[in-house]
């Protein structure tokens, strides 16, 4: 599997913030519970750094500053293929 | 030829069903105004639209969602309905009494069909809940309220939409709620009127322009609170459609707490107020999720840093086990032979004292048989003894009448020289001693002979 095709099935595993962060749950849960063997321990950490790493990206698109657009502005843009 | 051409004319099946008439159609049409007002009289409800008069009567539609009818009121029962200045205007929701009417129009003038109201008036909160009670029930038993709570709301979009007043708190307190939850991402705001009759139509044409917008993940639809009258186009049908069928969130707040409109009821969620829509439109408390985010890193770090040293403590005691479990057995195995030794001691020492007792009570008898008659030999032997001792003991002697010489050191005086040197002299009998003095020589045989005698 290649970097990229790698960083495409991770997106698609990753579709939304409330997925990745279920899933991050369920990592932090299993580590926590002491039961993960050594090799399960650090897969799951690998996959909770990438999940961190999304959750991060999509909280600081929201975190920037308010954007305001009007309706029809944005409908123009669309319509000028601006956006 | 001819005759027999008249007669076809006469006798020609006439063409179409095989009906009464035909009648005068001016015969008919008062035929029909006669039964049209002899039907039952009624009150309707509906919004006015489209109002215009003549020189005696106003003409307006009275509608809603599933059609309408033309109606018509004499100025004089209009003036008497009492109506305030202006009532009855395109948007009214009126309530109006009458039954249907034709007019049959004459040789110039035209035909109509209306309802002949005889009285008129604005639309009370009890006549308004009562429709919005039936298009509830309507609306919920073709399962309009369920399709939108069927839609998955995304915890953070990036980008909701808003339908409201352009000016207004609702506006503002949107933004407040948004900001209280630590959410910056965009909206998208499309303006609508929100309380007169064209505020229906616009907020259902500004739903649907923001739902066509792929990035706009909720739409809330927001105004402040107001009478039932003033919050009637949240409670429209064809916007209650429309909102039902899209395929995107749509969370209102529309009026106070108390205020229940239509569209509260197919929305996805219904809110009291603009602040809570925003926590329903963005239903993740960013700022809160921040530091959650932040707690899972730790714990990831936690996790892989620890994951080797944790196990170490494991792997020392794995490395130890074989060794342990040896010494384990080595300790069962010198406990057992301990066990085993101890018991066939114990078994011989007991033996062995067996034996010893044995043998010490068959001596004892041996011994006590042997020892018998020696014994007692050396008990005789013993006695005798003891008699001769007695026998040669002074004091034995002086009972037979003999006595002692002793000196004035209490040394016995065994000659007669002695005693005459001594001169003085104790004699000691068996039961004493008396004082005598010497006094002569001894003549050596006399001396003899006198103690020979003496004897």
């Amino acid at each position: 599997m290649s970097a990229n095709e790698r960083e495409q099935s991770t997106r698609a595993e990753f579709d939304s913030y409330e997925v990745a962060v279920e899933r991050l749950e369920q990592i932090i849960d299993r580590l926590d519970s002491g039961q993960a063997g050594l090799r399960e321990t650090l897969d799951l950490c690998g996959e909770g750094r990438e999940l961190v790493t999304y959750c991060a990206a999509e909280l600081d698109a929201v975190g920037e500053g308010l954007k305001e657009l009007k309706l029809d502005e944005l409908a123009a843009k669309l319509d000028a293929g601006a956006v | 030829m001819d005759g027999e051409a008249i007669s076809q004319v006469e006798v020609a099946p006439r063409p179409g069903p095989d009906l009464p008439g035909p009648f005068g159609v001016g015969r008919y049409a008062r035929k029909l105004q006669e039964e049209m007002r002899r039907r039952a009289r009624v009150l309707l409800i509906g919004e006015v639209t489209g109002v215009g008069r003549s020189k005696v009567q106003a003409y307006f539609e009275l509608r809603d969602g599933e059609g309408a009818v033309p109606c018509a009121i004499w100025l004089d029962d209009l003036e008497k309905a009492g109506l305030p200045a202006g009532g009855l205007r395109d948007g009214a929701e009126v309530v109006v009494a009458g039954g249907p009417d034709y007019y049959p129009g004459g040789g110039q003038a035209s035909p109509s069909f209306s309802f002949r109201a005889t009285h008129v008036r604005l639309a009370g909160e009890g006549d308004l809940l009562a429709r919005l009670e039936a298009l509830r029930k309507q609306l919920k038993a073709e399962g309009l309220f369920e399709l939108q709570k069927q839609l998955a709301r995304p915890l953070l979009p990036k980008t909701i939409g808003v339908v409201t007043a352009e000016s207004g708190a609702a506006r503002r307190d949107l933004l407040a709620g948004l900001e209280r939850r630590g959410w910056r991402g965009t909206v998208v705001w499309a303006f609508a009127p929100v309380q007169d009759r064209h505020a229906a139509p616009a907020i259902a044409a500004a739903i649907q322009g923001l739902a066509a917008q792929p990035q706009v993940e909720a739409i809330v639809v927001t105004r402040g609170g107001g009478s039932l009258a003033d919050l009637w186009a949240f409670c429209d049908e064809t916007l209650c459609r429309t909102v039902a069928m899209l395929r995107v969130p749509v969370v209102s707040a529309v009026g106070h707490e108390r205020d229940s409109t239509l569209i509260d009821d197919v929305a996805a969620v219904a809110c009291s107020t603009p602040t809570h829509a925003a926590e329903a439109a963005v239903p993740l408390d960013c700022l809160a999720a921040r530091g959650s985010l932040g707690r899972g890193v730790a714990s990831l770090r936690r996790a892989a840093e620890g994951a080797i040293p944790a196990r170490t403590p494991h792997l020392v005691a794995l490395a130890r086990g074989p060794a342990r479990a040896l010494r384990r057995e080595q300790l069962a195995l010198n406990q057992k032979t301990r066990e085993i030794r101890a018991a066939s001691e114990r078994g011989i020492a007991e033996r062995l004292g067996f034996q010893r007792r044995l043998a010490s009570v068959v001596l004892e008898r041996a011994r006590r048989r042997a020892a018998g008659p020696e014994l007692e030999r050396r008990r005789e032997a013993l006695r005798q003894a003891a008699v001769a001792l007695r026998a040669h003991e002074p004091e034995r002697t002086l009972e037979r009448g003999y006595a002692l010489v002793e000196g004035a050191d209490g040394e016995p005086v065994t000659s007669s020289a002695d005693a005459v040197a001594a001169a003085r002299v104790k004699l000691r009998f068996a039961d004493g001693r008396v004082a005598a003095t010497i006094d002569s020589e001894p003549p050596a045989a006399d001396a003899e002979a006198s103690e020979r005698d003496s004897r």
